[in-house]
């Protein structure tokens, strides 16, 4: 009896809800049904979703990538990387040069507009440099920005960036941080206002912004790179991956980045839809702390470990194939790459490395911390090293860390033997090799002095065959300490419509002006 | 009854000041932010230098009497990550919260009452049974879960209903009966029973004897008397609908006061955390307040007491 009323229960729910059709359900939603409709004129708007909303729509403040991601279709940057190959192109800029090891001329093109009209000029490089140097604007790009000293106007189209040490890396902070404002708009309106409603001189016109909601943009016919095909873009925020799937299901949404391997299916099956791939700069590793008082110090150790952990495997079981493996400390993204040995599978090898060291497998229990959810399948990759190991007699406790605290654990070098972390976008071989390798640097628990110093030397150097020859001697030397467990590139995993012609960026940006649909 | 209000509210700022010390201390236990904000290459000295602007490295007891010293002014600092105004960001998500709230409120209501009542009266009937099995499965379905399953079947499925966000009444049909699910279950069972309790009593009996029919019998005599306790649940849910909806806003992507708290957790951005917390606690409280007043003002005992 009670079942009979669940079920009637059930159905006049249903029934109440299914009259409110599509018809009566207002504008907002549009069954993808209509998208697909031969004889409706071809469509020009597109939807992409992200987990979570900008932080602020003003240039040169925020790091993260969902901030990113979005403002780069309203301001240009100066440098591009190329999507598929990550070199430099120059975009706002014409070119540039090393006038000496302290100074850079960078020539900028002419004739080009921000959306209210105003001219894109030296002037507007300048303050866009000098905001990010300014710390009353608490831009969270400065720290990589302090060897700039100063920004000089040479004339309309060129600028003089002066720094207070060879600063070789210049030309990757500019591709990567720096976006270009238009000054006078933000003196006219204050930064708050402007932080709100944002011009550039990119293809993409500010439009609305509803918090947490979404952010609506339009095309910017004057665009100096020609009139974008997709006319009218939107950012929605969808937190919740199971919401932001049936979203995409549903036809609410065009493209979202960031599936789950395991979920890859559900969109591989839906007719609608498909989902490309790309190795991303974005690297994972097994840290092996040597800032830990513990059997990691012994480079033996670190090389028994090596010789223990299957990437193939990993990669295979856990990551459904989707991720590409790397054996060095650097991936074949980064210019400076040069092919290591490869710490072979071998069981075997890793006992006997153990015994010379001095350990017995069975009398060892390590702790392998790792994020929940940070990177792909990032805790159950733990727990499967961890198994790994045990077949070789290592204990390993597997200890899974929110986010933030992780991050602060290695921070405050709080860690112990081993963790879980991935570091990018990963293009150059210094921003890699220093930030990781360094005593300063805690990210992967190595610091060995010898080799500190020639990074710096390396760091240091402006010739082009010599710093890929030094960073080549790095790498080699990295893998022969076993510095670390180098695991894979993340595949950036994209859910797209089957008709929009989207191509993933090695650099994840979403460029709707090079998108357009079939 | 001027004392009583007075009482009252002192108790209203007591309430307020304690869920702002008490989240104050509480968040700081999960770490120092300034590391999150700044790219993961930032050195050491410079992440010193930010802690220092952002103010984290005085002494705990310091930045706390400046934390109330500005929040006694409204002042509750900027947003770590945006350096927007954080109180301001939390009441720009009000409205939001307040037309889901009380939506979900008011669809409680008009089902949970009537059902209630009918399965009191009509004890053992069919209409006891499906309330019974209402307050059950209402109590035991996850919102997580319930949430998920209407946007899969109404959204992506049978695509009538958009999967989430806001903006038109549309959007609010799926959130609104995930969040009200566990209140219908809530007030039907306390309906029923309240109900059930006056139903015995000797005036019903009276009335019933000399020929009062049904309808007043059950709304003039049994439903007024029954409702008295409810006012204090209704206040209750309210508070908790206010403030509570994390859950419900983050799968709806529904854009209100829970969800950026959500996330301003994850993002340990202090200030808004704050923010959220004071104007949660406020509503709370004040919603609490007014139950008071109003309980005071049908029941005068409680003046007295």
């Amino acid at each position: 009896m009670r079942k009979a009323m669940f079920v009637l229960l059930a159905f006049s729910l249903l029934f109440v809800l299914s009259a409110c059709t599509s018809g009566t359900a207002g504008d907002s939603t549009e069954p993808s049904g209509d998208n697909n409709d031969s004889t409706s004129p071809k469509k020009d708007s597109l939807v992409v979703a992200y987990e979570a909303d900008a932080a602020t729509l003003m240039a040169n403040i925020d790091v993260n990538y969902v901030t990113d991601a979005q403002i780069r279709n309203i301001y240009d940057p100066l440098i591009d990387r190329d999507g598929e190959t990550g070199d430099f192109v120059p975009v706002l800029a014409e070119s540039w040069e090393n006038v000496d090891e302290l100074t850079w001329k960078v020539r900028l093109k002419e004739g080009i507009k921000f959306h209210n009209g105003a001219d894109f000029n030296a002037e507007a490089a300048k303050y866009s440099i000098d905001f990010i140097l300014d710390d009353a604007n608490q831009s969270f790009y400065r720290s990589r920005w302090v060897d700039v000293e100063e920004v000089k106007v040479i004339s309309p189209t060129e600028i003089e960036i002066i720094t207070s040490k060879p600063f070789p890396s210049l030309i990757q902070r500019i591709a990567e941080d720096l976006l270009l404002i238009e000054p006078g708009y933000v003196e006219e309106v204050g930064l708050d206002e402007a932080a709100k409603k944002p011009v550039g001189t990119g293809a993409y016109k500010f439009v609305e912004w509803s918090r947490d909601n979404y952010l609506k943009l339009e095309a910017f016919d004057e665009y100096w790179q020609g009139n974008p095909r997709i006319k009218s873009l939107e950012f929605r925020y969808i937190p919740e991956f199971s919401a932001r799937l049936s979203a995409f299901l549903s036809g609410e949404v065009d493209l979202f980045k960031n599936i789950p391997v395991d979920s890859v299916d559900s969109i591989t099956n839906d007719g609608n839809s498909r989902v490309t791939e790309v190795a991303s700069s974005r690297i994972n590793y097994l840290a092996l702390n040597n800032f830990y008082d513990g059997p990691l110090q012994d480079e033996k150790v670190r090389q028994a470990i090596n010789h223990a952990v299957d990437v193939d495997e990993l990669l295979k079981a856990v990551l459904n194939g989707h991720g590409t493996k790397m054996t060095g400390p650097l991936s074949q993204i980064n210019n400076e790459y040069t092919e290591t040995a490869n710490y072979s599978y071998d069981v075997e090898k890793a006992k006997e490395l153990l015994k010379e060291a001095g350990y017995e497998p069975e009398s060892l229990t390590l702790t392998l911390d790792t994020p929940n959810g940070r990177y792909p399948m990032d805790t159950q990759i733990a727990q499967a090293i961890a198994s790994q190991l045990q077949r070789i007699g290592i204990t390993v406790n597997v200890q899974t860390n929110e986010w933030g605290n992780h991050l602060e654990k290695i921070r405050n070098r709080e860690m112990k033997d081993m963790f879980i972390l991935g570091w990018g976008p990963a293009f150059d071989a210094q921003s890699t090799i220093e930030n990781l390798f360094t005593e300063v640097a805690p990210y992967s628990g190595f610091y060995d002095e010898e080799l500190e110093n020639e990074i710096y030397r390396v760091n240091q150097l402006f010739d082009k065959q010599e710093r890929f020859d030094g960073f080549a001697e790095l790498q080699h030397k990295l893998v022969e300490k076993a510095a670390w467990v180098p695991l894979w590139q993340q595949s950036d995993l994209y859910a797209v419509r089957k008709d929009l012609g989207f191509t993933p960026r090695v650099d994840e940006k979403i460029q709707a002006f090079e998108m357009s649909w079939e | 009854m001027l004392d009583f209000i007075i009482k009252r509210l002192l108790q209203v700022i007591l309430v307020v000041f304690l869920a702002l010390t008490a989240v104050f201390f509480l968040i700081r236990l999960s770490g120092d932010p300034t590391a999150l904000f700044l790219p993961p290459d930032a050195p050491r000295e410079q992440i010193e230098e930010y802690r220092e602007l952002l103010g984290f490295n005085r002494p705990m007891h310091e930045q706390y009497t400046d934390f109330m010293a500005n929040a006694v002014q409204g002042d509750f600092g900027q947003s770590l990550r945006s350096q927007e105004d954080a109180l301001q960001l939390v009441i720009d998500r009000l409205p939001a919260t307040f037309q889901l709230a009380i939506t979900a409120l008011i669809l409680s209501l008009v089902i949970a009452i009537p059902l209630g009542v009918l399965s009191a009266y009509k004890r053992n009937s069919i209409f006891d049974r499906i309330g019974v099995g209402i307050t059950v499965l209402g109590q035991a379905v996850p919102n997580f879960w319930l949430g998920l399953i209407l946007i899969f079947f109404f959204a992506a499925q049978l695509k009538i209903l958009p999967t989430g966000g806001g903006g038109t009444w549309v959007h609010l049909i799926l959130p609104t009966i995930t969040l009200a699910t566990y209140s219908i279950a809530r007030f039907t069972r306390f309906t029923r029973s309240s109900m059930l309790d006056i139903l015995r009593k000797d005036y019903i009996r009276t009335a019933k004897a000399s020929g009062v029919p049904t309808i007043p019998l059950v709304s003039r005599y049994a439903l007024k008397n029954s409702l008295i306790p409810i006012i204090t649940l209704v206040a209750l849910d309210l508070g908790t609908l206010l403030g509570g909806a994390v859950i419900t806003e983050v799968v709806f992507a529904w854009p209100g006061i829970g969800r950026l708290l959500m996330q301003s957790l994850m993002n340990r951005d202090f200030p808004i955390v704050l923010a959220a917390v004071f104007i949660i606690a406020l509503i709370y409280a004040i919603i609490n307040f007014i139950a008071d007043i109003l309980y005071a003002y049908v029941n005068p005992q409680i003046r007295v007491k």
